[in-house]
């Protein structure tokens, strides 16, 4: 459970990974009110980020986790589903 | 609108990404030389199929051109457009980084044959290998045939008219007819042509069933239109972009006119009726130049559709003559092509660049492989040939039946 904890050097991975756009992990960690969109990652790309989570833990996320505005907001929602597992 | 004064629609700017060269200066120098670069097609997956020749497109870093972002989002398709695009508005003069001052004042149109087909087939493979919840989301717009217009329009944060052609091959002329009608209607600019991406494996094996396939392994042997050897096309990927304008804007802002889009006719004939396509073809010839307002004996070079099917060859020669009379056996016809393949939309945009390239150099580059003409034309081969030109017909048809033809005017002696 300790382990499975979304990081913001993670999800800087994972917005890499699924949207192509490169974030520092320090950058998220600092600002992490920042919107997803002013960092250049739309809808689709978030939506990809929930489906590697979902792949990764073997979970379903809850549906609001797409519709997250900020990385705080996804972070915090992440984890707290993950830690109720 | 306070006058009736029609608006001539200009080509401002060219880009293009093809397997004969990386930017337009480097594409003209192939085509004037008569390059070949037709070779065996090397992408991963593709080495057992019997299609063995193509024009790939060599040395393209996407990555040095696009954004990340979109590199990960689309398909290689896209990426080409992408690339021509941006190559277009540097050469316009429009490609500013913070985007344009009057965003619905530039559209984008693009034509497209098959869309994302190395992006779809892997997550397609995903979908059967692991699981629907493999599939990423970018799957929903990276395969499909608006994804070039949509990207490049969101790239450079475009939002006059957009949109795409899906009209076949001679989509690729009908996207630049499409382009000119917009502006005539008001807009300012439109960012218009097509790329494709058609060498990956299920891409290529959709290519399979075609007949008119030229499937000859010899790079040098496997494209030869209008003459007694002809076995087929070789397919490209590629393809250019055009910035279309309207020319008081261009004028206005001290661009460059390159050509004018004078004329625009299109018809169809049915899937691979080439004998049919003889009437229809020559009935865009027509249209393009009562449009352009364009005798026959003011054409001073064609570039045919040059498809390598002997019936269809014929079709084609035999359209040229129904049009242009005795001016059809005198008249400089080239196909560049030859050289690097057909990339289905992409190859009459190409063709519409070299058009444009050719006039204002004074120069019909050669027909690169062929040698024994077996038609009525004017082929011209092996060296360019120096010649006055003003006025300039591109044709193309599709496999699935459109034929469409294009009159593009020099630029420099229409500017006031």
């Amino acid at each position: 459970m300790i382990t499975t904890e979304l990081t913001y050097g993670d999800l800087a991975a994972l917005i890499k990974q699924s949207a192509g756009v490169t974030v520092a992990p320090e950058q998220l960690a600092g600002s992490p009110e920042t919107p997803f969109s002013g960092l250049g990652v739309d809808s689709l790309g978030l939506l990809g980020i929930v489906g590697e989570l979902e792949n990764r833990h073997g979970v379903a996320l809850p549906t609001d986790a797409e519709r997250c505005k900020t990385p705080a907001e996804f972070v915090a929602l992440v984890n707290n589903a993950l830690a109720g597992v | 609108m306070s006058t009736q004064r029609p608006r001539p629609a200009v080509v401002t700017g060219i880009g293009v990404i093809a397997p004969n060269g990386l930017r337009t200066d480097a594409y003209w120098k192939s085509v004037r030389e008569g390059l070949g670069v037709l070779g065996r097609i090397t992408r991963e997956g593709c080495e057992h199929l019997p299609l063995k020749v193509a024009g790939q497109v060599e040395g393209f870093d996407a990555s040095a051109l696009i954004d990340e972002r979109f590199l990960v989002q689309t398909d290689r398709f896209t990426h080409y457009a992408m690339a021509a695009a941006a190559l277009a508005l540097d050469d316009a003069g429009l490609g500013h980084e913070e985007g344009p001052e009057e965003p619905f004042d530039i559209g984008v149109v693009t034509a497209a044959g098959s869309g994302g087909g190395e992006f779809g087939q892997r997550e397609l493979q995903k979908l059967w290998g692991q699981g629907s919840k493999f599939v990423g989301p970018y799957q929903s717009i990276a395969w499909f045939y608006a994804a070039s217009t949509g990207q490049i329009s969101i790239r450079h944060g475009f939002k006059g008219p957009c949109g795409v052609v899906a009209s076949d091959e001679a989509g690729g002329l009908d996207a630049v007819a499409h382009a000119a009608r917009a502006v005539r209607r008001g807009t300012g600019a439109v960012v218009v042509g097509a790329a494709e991406a058609p060498l990956a494996p299920y891409s290529m094996v959709c290519q399979l069933g075609y007949r008119e396939l030229s499937t000859v392994d010899d790079p040098d042997r496997a494209y030869r239109p209008f003459t007694a050897k002809a076995c087929g096309f070789v397919p490209a990927e590629g393809g250019a972009m055009l910035v279309v304008e309207d020319e008081t804007r261009a004028l206005d802002r001290g661009a460059t006119v390159r050509a004018t889009v004078a004329g625009h006719g299109a018809t169809f004939t049915g899937a691979s009726r080439w004998k049919e396509s003889r009437e229809g073809l020559a009935q865009a010839i027509r249209v393009a130049l009562d449009e352009a307002g364009c005798a026959p004996e003011e054409i001073d070079v064609v570039f045919p559709d040059a498809l390598g099917v002997p019936e269809a060859d014929r079709a084609e020669a035999l359209a040229i003559t129904d049009v242009l009379g005795a001016h059809a056996k005198r008249v400089p016809v080239t196909a560049p092509k030859t050289g690097y393949g057909r990339a289905y939309c992409g190859a009459p945009v190409l063709d519409t660049a070299a058009a444009v390239l050719a006039m204002e150099h004074g120069l019909v580059p050669p027909t690169p492989h062929v040698y024994d003409i077996d038609c009525d034309l004017d082929v011209v081969m092996s060296r360019a040939r120096p010649a006055e030109l003003r006025t300039a017909l591109v044709l193309s048809r599709g496999l699935m039946g459109s034929n469409a033809a294009l009159v593009v005017r020099r630029g420099g002696g229409l500017a006031r």
